[in-house]
């Protein structure tokens, strides 16, 4: 395959076969993997030699050990010394593994072996997981709507809310994925608002935050699958009367939200799961970045009620090096699922500094060539099976699939803020959230991460994780509040 | 027949068989015949709001085959309450779950509930310190030793003692120095002042300096100090001693930290004359001691201003 037009700035006049040709007779080493030690691409930076190991320490702990081992394994794939016999780009990068991994996505919602009992009460995460994974790779889900609109009906609850199975409990997390599932194939009306309604005014605590099912643990989590549903489904702001944070003086849904938010930054600058102090974790950071961005514009409500520079420092150091995806704590191991926790969050914190904060203008603060690197190099599950990996040593599973893929999109693609979008309609409905716009990053941005043109991933949008047209359904699928609410007032 | 169909125990329990909405649905789990039955009975149950003894059995059944479902430990909670259980044995029993399932959310939200019911941390500090031996960083164990902390008023009982051993063990445990934070500083709405306090803040400082000089190129450490240095409100140039014993741009091929030239290009940052001296201490970042953040420090040398640009 020649080379194409848009990457002749990189490619020059080669031709890739006869390239490889080349390598494999001056290297003459036999066996599959070791002989593409060259790249087109230059060695960036943070990999060359004089970058690592830069600050080499004699006291030793279980922690650095632990690095040392994790670099150890990933630097071979991270420099093309062993590819794992995936195959290559022009680049010598190797492709997304697109077929294998929608195979993979595609067969974790079919029938699961009986070790999958250990996800019984997670099941409607399967689904979300398969679906948003799918959606980023291109592929449709439509075939799956009536199955899903079956599967789920016996796990909706006659006094609202979602339970991960059939006389399963109401839980947010069950809750959030089925509802986003359901979005995803266009079948929202099969969620009972008024219920749903009802039950997350019970989840609503004094403090401003959420529960995550009834009598269960408080944390951001909870926050955020309430606003989502509250926003997808387009629910009254007004806590129902039988919420028991009414009797604390609450009336709203986002009361003392802001304030419980800012609560959860630490010394760290980053941002931990509850109060009164938990660590900083990248996970939580999107979520209370991602709870806040549903209620306000970006860049008015972020740095209202969080350290904005503290949290950019925080942010920008999980990015691991030299593996380049994220940890997602300071001191723990890179790990594929945090290019969607941290890598997909860096969208929210560049809108957060400003339409026209110059610093920011039409650049990033992060490095998305190196978590490309990461992800395309050492995440992909090499074989036939498909599927993508937290680390080079563990298994793929749909979880680190999606969010990886999740991540590649946050790195491929630029999610910009509408700063002249309305952040609430004529109704007081909650608008930011559909103020965002998407748009692939340029060729020669994309050749620079050694991604050909069709190596591009789908829009992930910033605050959904979900494909834009599907948010865009949902926006118009119940334009008013549709059920009248009886008695919210206060009295 | 299965073990609860044939027991007389259960034959009152007409069981409520799992729907799955239909001949083919998504993700279907080949559920065995045991978890089947456990479950239907289970459904029945519930439905009828019963807590007695036998759903205690039942729980702790289900429990044994998948310990992430949340709905059989709520129930399981509501149940012991309900019917006043014996909480002290309820608390062998998880011990035991929590040791096989150390990533579970549900163990530790019902160890919770349990225990301030019981109102009495006895033994729970050393059982925390157990878990934290098979893995140091569980988030969910920290969570709920900052919860009993909290709750029986720990703060003082060898909790400071706890966190030195655990940063003895390994100083680069981040979870160990979020713990040191919290215990110093979380009573300052009871009016115990932490580092707002000099004496505290010194010996803070103090430790966070001595760790340094173990392993320098430890963020956490320099993370608390400039933790401590926010919380207080004194300029970050109240560490620059500190910092150029780390990082000094007279010997640029001699840094000993990226943290340590991050937290040198603020201090430099802080005072007008100085800035220029900043982009100096940002472009080594850029350049050499951590280029994977190039885009990052060069937005902090945006933030610079004019000089910058010069």
């Amino acid at each position: 395959m020649a080379p194409t037009k848009d990457d002749d700035s990189l490619a020059g006049d080669l031709n890739e076969e006869a390239r490889i040709e080349e390598l494999s007779d001056e290297d003459g080493i036999p066996f599959p993997g070791r002989h593409l030690t060259k790249s087109y691409l230059p060695i960036p930076p943070w990999l060359v030699p004089s970058s690592l190991d830069l600050f080499p320490e004699d006291h030793q702990t279980a922690t650095s050990e632990a690095y040392t081992k994790v670099q150890a394994e990933c630097l071979p794939h991270l420099l093309g010394e062993d590819t794992q016999d995936l195959p290559l780009n022009k680049y010598r990068i190797p492709h997304l593994r697109r077929a294998q991994h929608a195979a993979f996505l595609h067969a974790s919602l079919g029938d699961l072996p009986s070790a999958y009992i250990a996800l019984d009460a997670a099941r409607p995460w399967v689904f979300y997981w398969g679906f948003s994974g799918l959606t980023v790779l291109g592929e449709s889900v439509m075939q799956y709507r009536s199955r899903l609109i079956n599967t789920v009906r016996p796990m909706q609850n006659p006094l609202g809310g979602f339970g991960g199975g059939h006389g399963q409990t109401s839980h947010c997390a069950a809750s959030y994925a089925c509802v986003l599932a359901l979005a995803m194939v266009d079948a929202l009306e099969h969620v009972n608002r008024r219920t749903i309604w009802h039950w997350l005014g019970k989840l609503k605590q004094a403090n401003g935050g959420f529960r995550m099912a009834e009598n269960a643990e408080e944390d951001v989590r909870g926050a955020y699958c309430a606003f989502i549903m509250i926003t997808v489904l387009n629910l009254p702001l007004e806590l129902p009367p039988s919420s028991p944070a009414r009797r604390a003086g609450l009336q709203r849904f986002d009361d003392k939200l802001g304030d419980y938010i800012s609560t959860l930054q630490t010394w760290e600058g980053g941002i931990g799961a509850s109060p009164p102090c938990s660590e900083a974790h990248g996970a939580y950071a999107f979520l209370a970045l991602g709870t806040l961005a549903m209620i306000d514009a970006p860049h008015i409500i972020i740095p209202k009620y969080l350290d904005l520079p503290a949290l950019l420092r925080w942010m920008a150091l999980q990015q691991t090096s030299p593996e380049g995806g994220f940890a997602g704590r300071t001191n723990k191991l890179v790990d594929a699922c945090y290019s969607q926790w941290i890598g997909g969050t860096w969208s929210l914190l560049q809108a957060a500094l400003g339409p026209n904060a110059p610093e920011v203008q039409g650049k990033d603060l992060w490095n998305k060539a190196a978590l490309v690197r990461y992800l395309l190099t050492c995440s992909q599950q090499p074989g036939k099976k498909g599927g993508m990996r937290d680390k080079p040593s563990t298994r793929p599973d749909g979880y680190h699939t999606t969010y990886a893929l999740a991540g590649m999109s946050a790195a491929m693609n630029q999610y910009t803020y509408d700063a002249e979008g309305p952040v609430r309609d004529e109704r007081g409905r909650l608008m930011a959230g559909f103020n965002w716009k998407a748009e692939g990053v340029e060729k020669k941005v994309l050749a620079g991460m050694g991604v050909e043109e069709s190596g591009r991933v789908g829009y992930v949008h910033p605050v959904y994780v979900m494909p834009f047209d599907v948010v865009e359904g949902f926006r118009e699928k119940f334009p008013s509040c549709g059920f009248e609410v009886e008695g919210a007032k206060s009295e | 027949m299965g073990k609860y169909s044939s027991s007389a125990s259960w034959s009152d329990i007409t069981p409520l068989p799992l729907d799955e909405g239909g001949p083919n649905p998504l993700a279907a789990i080949a559920y065995t015949d045991e978890y089947c039955e456990a479950m239907s009975y289970l459904r029945a149950i519930m439905a009828a709001t019963e807590h007695s003894e036998r759903v205690l059995d039942l729980t702790e059944d289900i429990i044994d085959m998948n310990a992430a479902h949340y709905t059989v430990w709520l129930y399981r909670a509501a149940t012991l309450f309900t019917l006043e259980s014996d909480l002290k044995a309820e608390l062998e029993w998880v011990n035991d779950m929590a040791q096989t399932h150390q990533k579970n959310y549900q163990i530790w939200n019902h160890r919770n509930m349990v225990v301030d019911r019981l109102g009495s941390a006895e033994g729970e500090a050393s059982f925390v310190e157990v878990m934290l031996g098979l893995d140091a960083k569980n988030y969910h164990v920290w969570s709920y030793r900052q919860w009993l902390v909290k709750r029986f008023g720990l703060w003082e009982e060898g909790e400071m003692e706890f966190v030195e051993r655990m940063l003895e063990r390994d100083v680069r445990n981040n979870s160990a120095w979020n713990h040191r934070w919290f215990i110093v500083n979380g009573r300052e709405a009871e009016g115990v002042k932490g580092i707002t306090d000099q004496k505290v803040r010194d010996r803070e400082v103090d430790f966070a300096e001595k760790a340094l000089e173990r392993a320098p190129q430890n963020p956490s450490p320099w993370n608390y100090l400039r933790g401590i240095m926010r919380a207080a409100g004194l300029p970050l140039g109240t560490l620059k001693e500190t910092v150029v014993k780390y990082a000094d741009l007279s010997k640029p091929d001699a840094v000993r930290s990226s943290h340590a030239l991050d937290l040198l290009a603020d201090v430099l940052a802080e005072e007008e004359s100085s800035k220029e001296e900043a982009v100096l201490a940002l472009d080594l970042l850029a350049e050499k001691y951590d280029p994977v953040r190039k885009n990052y420090w060069e937005y902090r040398k945006g933030l610079l201003g004019e000089v910058a640009a010069a």
